[in-house]
């Protein structure tokens, strides 16, 4: 990221192009400013997504036959897929069934809302704050606690992963703590981190291309050599573009993949 | 201009509102997935396998239903051909019966027939010879007294002269 920056600097020397910067992230407040309710362009962007979301698939939903048309179809392929290829694959039928509103919520959520990163005039995911993903993360840790809770009890739970039989004891003073910060700390945030950060860099590379792109075909003076280094960089935008549609599922996947993993990981083994 | 390096940390410093905002929007969403999009579809895929298994068990019941009318009819057709080649085969054994019977009866009857004829001619035949032998002696004494003049006093005389007359008669009678 650094490097790609840094090169950037040299090559814009003067007025150069407008290179996408950590601002873009950290947008002022428009509406509400100095309150709770504060809303800037990623939170509006996530408010608009998370209508787009509801319209979209609250209509599916409500107008869904019993003998699917085209778009129900494709809609039905993604639960089928949540439920069957995500949760039922990694944790049963027996114990999944639960599990798979909250596992489609996630999967359902953060595909649309990563993919808002594509969408012109957005261009900015609505997982591109820390805290949405952080959200997300939190809602994780707490099911796979009180799944652990339910299904062990807190102290089988807490002996079984950070006392494990079995490991001679002097063992404990390294893995114990370890395994603590795994559960409390290390899982909502490696959730957090993985997604946030492709979408940070998603987002970078893209708009690099692409402010490149704008930069040699339209400002530079020499049209020349301008048009053709112009060109390339939009087709890496263009790469990047379809590039990101494909991000957006599978960190989408990942997310949901995980966090079923997760909770399943508080179940005994039987 | 601040690059990555100089904001970076701030990037991963959650904002109150920024928490709030997401906390509602999860809760919407989930709200949403838990209690309306899930359950509907829910119930359309439940619908969708009962309907389907419903179709394919009544479609099984037709199907037992449609062979085991076809067993009957089956049944049936080979009941009536045994049935009806039962009833030819008693038809011919009672026709040949019957026909057998009245050559029988035929027989019997055109032999008593013909021995009741034959019975009856040779009785009349008797009949009409008695009668004959009768008048004819009769006759041929009147005549032969008429003609002779004489009676005929010896019995031996008039029996030879009769039997004569009666081997005459014969005799033309077969020349005729």
């Amino acid at each position: 990221m650094m490097e790609t920056v840094g090169t950037s600097m040299l090559l814009a020397a003067g007025a150069g192009p407008e290179l996408p910067t950590v601002n873009d992230f950290l947008p002022p407040e428009i509406l509400f400013q100095g309150t709770p309710f504060a809303i800037n362009r990623i939170i509006l962007i996530r408010l608009v997504a998370t209508v787009v979301l509801l319209l979209v698939l609250g209509i599916t939903a409500a107008r869904a036959k019993l003998i699917p048309g085209r778009w129900q179809g494709l809609i039905e392929y993604g639960i089928d897929f949540v439920r069957n290829n995500v949760v039922y694959e990694t944790m049963g039928e027996l114990r999944g069934r639960r599990y798979v509103p909250m596992i489609a919520t996630l999967f359902f959520t953060i595909f649309i809302f990563n993919l808002f990163g594509i969408i012109p005039g957005a261009n900015m995911a609505a997982t591109a704050t820390v805290t949405m993903p952080l959200v997300f993360a939190i809602w994780v840790l707490v099911q796979y606690w009180i799944a652990a809770c339910r299904e062990k009890g807190f102290f089988r739970y807490i002996r079984d992963e950070c006392f494990t039989p079995g490991v001679p004891w002097p063992i404990y003073i390294l893995l114990a703590p370890i395994q603590l910060i795994e559960l409390l700390i290390i899982r909502p945030a490696s959730l957090t981190i993985r997604l946030f950060a492709n979408m940070i860099s998603g987002h970078l590379v893209l708009a690099t291309c692409l402010a490149f792109a704008q930069y040699w075909m339209v400002e530079a003076a020499n049209k020349f050599v301008g048009i053709p280094v112009g060109g390339i960089w939009f087709l890496g935008g263009f790469v990047m573009t379809l590039f990101e549609a494909f991000i957006a599922f599978l960190q989408a996947y990942v997310f949901a993949i995980l966090a079923t993993v997760y909770i399943n990981l508080s179940y005994p083994d039987e | 201009m601040m690059t990555l390096a100089d904001g970076g940390i701030d990037l991963f410093i959650p904002k109150v509102y920024d928490i709030v905002w997401s906390l509602i929007i999860l809760v919407i969403v989930a709200l949403f997935f838990y209690k309306f999009f899930m359950p509907k579809f829910n119930a359309i895929f439940d619908e969708r396998a009962e309907k389907i298994e419903g179709n394919i068990s009544k479609a099984k019941q037709a199907k037992d239903d449609a062979d085991k009318a076809k067993k009957k009819y089956e049944d049936q057709l080979n009941q009536a051909r045994v049935d009806a080649s039962k009833i030819t085969d008693d038809a011919r054994t009672e026709a040949t019966k019957i026909i057998s019977e009245a050559h029988t009866r035929a027989d019997s009857e055109a032999a008593q027939i013909a021995a009741n004829a034959q019975r009856s001619i040779a009785s009349q035949q008797q009949q009409a010879m008695v009668s004959l032998k009768g008048q004819v002696g009769t006759l041929a004494t009147a005549l032969a007294g008429k003609i002779l003049g004489a009676k005929l006093q010896d019995g031996d005389v008039q029996q030879g002269m009769l039997d004569q007359m009666i081997d005459g008669l014969d005799k033309t009678s077969e020349k005729k």
